[in-house]
């Protein structure tokens, strides 16, 4: 089972933000869609959960129709968006009575899954405080124990770090990772942060200039971008080497041509943010 | 899953202070205020009489005129000797100054040529009370002269001297039983009533600008549930916190303002049609708030294009003025304010003692008026690709 979508377009009257994009993503992985700004992640992630509409192109979610099938979607879909997207003077347990209600929930069902949102969460303590108390992170948390109340089989959660400490964002991460192995969740995860996607995706895209310019298993990606440094007592040199040595081969004549002795060779891959510079050329967006 | 749509709303709604200000603190003052101000303005007493000063010599007709015009429910006078009128009204604060000579009765019935009456009087003195006075003056000084010529030509005049008596004024409701004395709280009631029920804005546009700010109106649309329950979700609580508005205005009518030595609200047990009236406006007021909410990006701007649109329609539509201190063009105007079709709607009810039939065009325009403004937000939703 998959989620196909295929040549997937979308403008902003004259603007181009989707641009015949294709992509396909595996049941059960864990997700990442890296992208500059204006990239056009969120409006991808939009249109998957019938925030906006396409202008044309096809999507399939584990074998139901975009178009077709948009209620049984739904059901099996849950948006955690990039803003707070709850009510902040309701306290925890009242943002989660309410949305569960709204999924469907009754009485001991609801009050169930209720618990298991807030312990996967860890939301305890915040039980009865008004939302808009806590702090970044358990804002965060509550956010993302929403999406879980229908259970869903896949997650959407859009920069769900954003703005957050690090013990909490490391708090959130692991909690997505649980989600993903143990409920067998498809999780999509947008992010600007390059490090929290090679931490947590097994399966990675990058989007730029409205279109999925690379999209691969992280190891096969890291590995078919690694390359090795050549140290010198003149200077380091970085060869490319993805899946032939060619470059190296030249480059270790050159360097014998100039008779410049080589200090060291080091085997490297290239990390997630290297690869995103140089795949998206480096320019500031806006 | 209603139930929890409506306790969520109850919860936020209790936890907005200013909502509650502006939804139950603010009308409940105004009616307050406007029932004790306009008191007078319904009453055939008041509590501070006009005051008068005959400015000449006192003499058995000046005394006369004094005394008569201390029998009207509105003035009193008192004879001063011919004293500076600035000083008089300014030190003194007599309203009205009338300068008269003594003879006054003899220079009339030899039509003497430049005989006249000077009223001076305080500027800020409403045209209406002029008018009265003068017509007052007109007609006790008639009623001096015509007595002496009836006694004199042996007429009598018994009945042309208490013909003031004889007038009733008799007002008629549409419905018999109804016999509602019209009194300054039958009007407020209605009229801030109306006026806070559509400040029903604030609240409905706070609520949808924060959802759609916080990404929680995103959501709710990802989640399996139809446009219209979103809306109806939106609607229902605020038509039910509209009808508890209705509730607490009576009772504030009733107990209230009776406690502050203002009239008490009479409620004829027309409840079905005040029902009837007050689901028609807050229909309207509902569907106008969730307009200027779809088209304001920021609570700010909703507050500021709804606060003045609604006062703006305030004014037009009677509120804040009665309609019958309007001129004809004025009136004309009113006719085309929603808050105007729901206060006439609603003093058909508390002051006419009218029935359906008389307030059905009322809340056809309501409703209609409403319809409109849910089309025009649908519309607007989906231009913005939010449906």
């Amino acid at each position: 089972m998959t989620i196909e979508i295929k040549n997937l377009t979308k403008s902003y009257k004259k603007n181009k933000v989707l641009d015949n994009l294709s992509l396909e993503i595996k049941e059960g992985s864990l997700f990442g869609l890296l992208g500059p700004n204006g990239a056009g992640k969120t409006t991808l992630v939009s249109i998957m959960n019938y925030l906006q509409t396409s202008d044309s192109g096809e999507i399939n979610i584990f074998g139901y129709d975009y178009k077709k099938d948009k209620k049984q979607i739904k059901q099996i879909s849950s948006y955690v968006p990039q803003t707070y997207a709850f009510y902040p003077n309701l306290s925890a347990f009242e943002n989660l009575e309410f949305f569960g209600a709204l999924y469907g929930l009754k009485n001991s069902e609801l009050r169930k899954r209720i618990e298991y949102c807030v312990e996967v969460t860890s939301l305890e303590k915040f039980l009865d405080k008004r939302a808009h108390t806590y702090s970044g992170g358990v804002k965060r948390r509550l956010n993302i124990a929403i999406g879980l109340l229908n259970n869903p089989k896949i997650l959407y959660l859009d920069e769900p770090t954003v703005g957050i400490d690090p013990q909490s964002r490391k708090y959130i991460l692991d909690v997505i990772k649980q989600i993903n192995s143990e409920d067998k969740t498809t999780i999509i995860y947008t992010s600007h942060y390059m490090e929290e996607i090679e931490y947590l995706c097994d399966d990675i895209a990058i989007l730029d200039n409205h279109q999925i310019i690379l999209h691969d298993k992280k190891e096969l990606l890291l590995e078919k971008n690694s390359f090795i440094t050549i140290e010198t007592n003149e200077e380091n040199i970085q060869v490319d080497i993805k899946n032939d040595y060619n470059n190296l081969i030249k480059m270790l004549n050159l360097i014998k041509n100039r008779n410049t002795p080589i200090e060291n060779i080091v085997f490297n891959n290239k990390n997630l943010e290297e690869l995103f510079l140089n795949l998206t050329k480096g320019n500031l967006r806006d | 899953m209603f139930k929890y749509i409506l306790k969520k709303e109850f919860l936020l709604i209790s936890r907005d202070i200013h909502a509650l200000l502006v939804l139950f603190i603010m009308p409940t003052l105004f009616i307050i205020i406007m029932s004790l101000a306009l008191q007078n303005t319904y009453s055939n007493t008041i509590d501070t009489k006009l005051q008068v000063a005959i400015n000449t010599l006192s003499n058995k007709d000046t005394t006369h005129l004094t005394q008569e015009i201390n029998k009207n429910n509105y003035f009193q006078a008192k004879i001063t000797n011919n004293e500076n009128i600035k000083e008089l009204i300014y030190k003194k604060k007599f309203d009205f100054i009338v300068n008269i000579v003594q003879e006054y009765k003899t220079q009339i019935n030899t039509n003497k040529k430049d005989f006249h009456i000077d009223i001076y009087l305080n500027p800020s003195i409403s045209l209406q009370n002029q008018l009265l006075f003068k017509n007052l003056l007109t007609e006790i000084i008639s009623k001096q002269i015509m007595k002496e010529y009836f006694i004199k030509n042996k007429i009598d005049g018994k009945t042309l001297s208490k013909l003031n008596d004889k007038i009733s004024i008799i007002p008629t409701y549409k419905e018999e039983k109804f016999k509602i004395k019209p009194t300054s709280v039958q009007y407020s009631v209605p009229s801030w009533l109306v006026f806070s029920m559509f400040f029903i804005l604030i609240p409905i546009s706070n609520a949808f600008i924060n959802e759609k700010n916080f990404g929680t109106i995103d959501r709710l649309k990802s989640m399996d549930i139809p446009f219209i329950s979103i809306i109806l979700g939106k609607m229902v609580p605020y038509f039910i916190i509209n009808q508890i508005q209705v509730l607490f205005m009576i009772l504030v009518g009733i107990y209230i303002v009776p406690l502050l030595n203002g009239d008490t609200l009479q409620i004829n047990g027309n409840y079905g049609l005040i029902f009837m009236m007050s689901s028609a406006i807050s229909f309207a007021a509902i569907s106008f708030a969730i307009f200027i909410a779809n088209i304001s990006s920021t609570s700010e701007e909703a507050t500021t294009i709804g606060g003045v649109s609604n006062i703006l329609l305030a004014a037009l539509g009677g509120i804040m003025v009665p309609k019958f201190v309007m001129p004809e063009f004025m009136q004309n105007i009113t006719t085309f304010s929603p808050m105007n079709w729901g206060l006439e709607g609603l003093l058909e009810i508390f002051v006419m003692g009218g029935g359906l039939s008389d307030i059905k065009t009322y809340i056809l325009y309501l409703v209609i008026f409403g319809c409109s403004f849910l089309a025009l937000s649908y519309m607007v939703l989906k231009k913005k690709e939010n449906v």
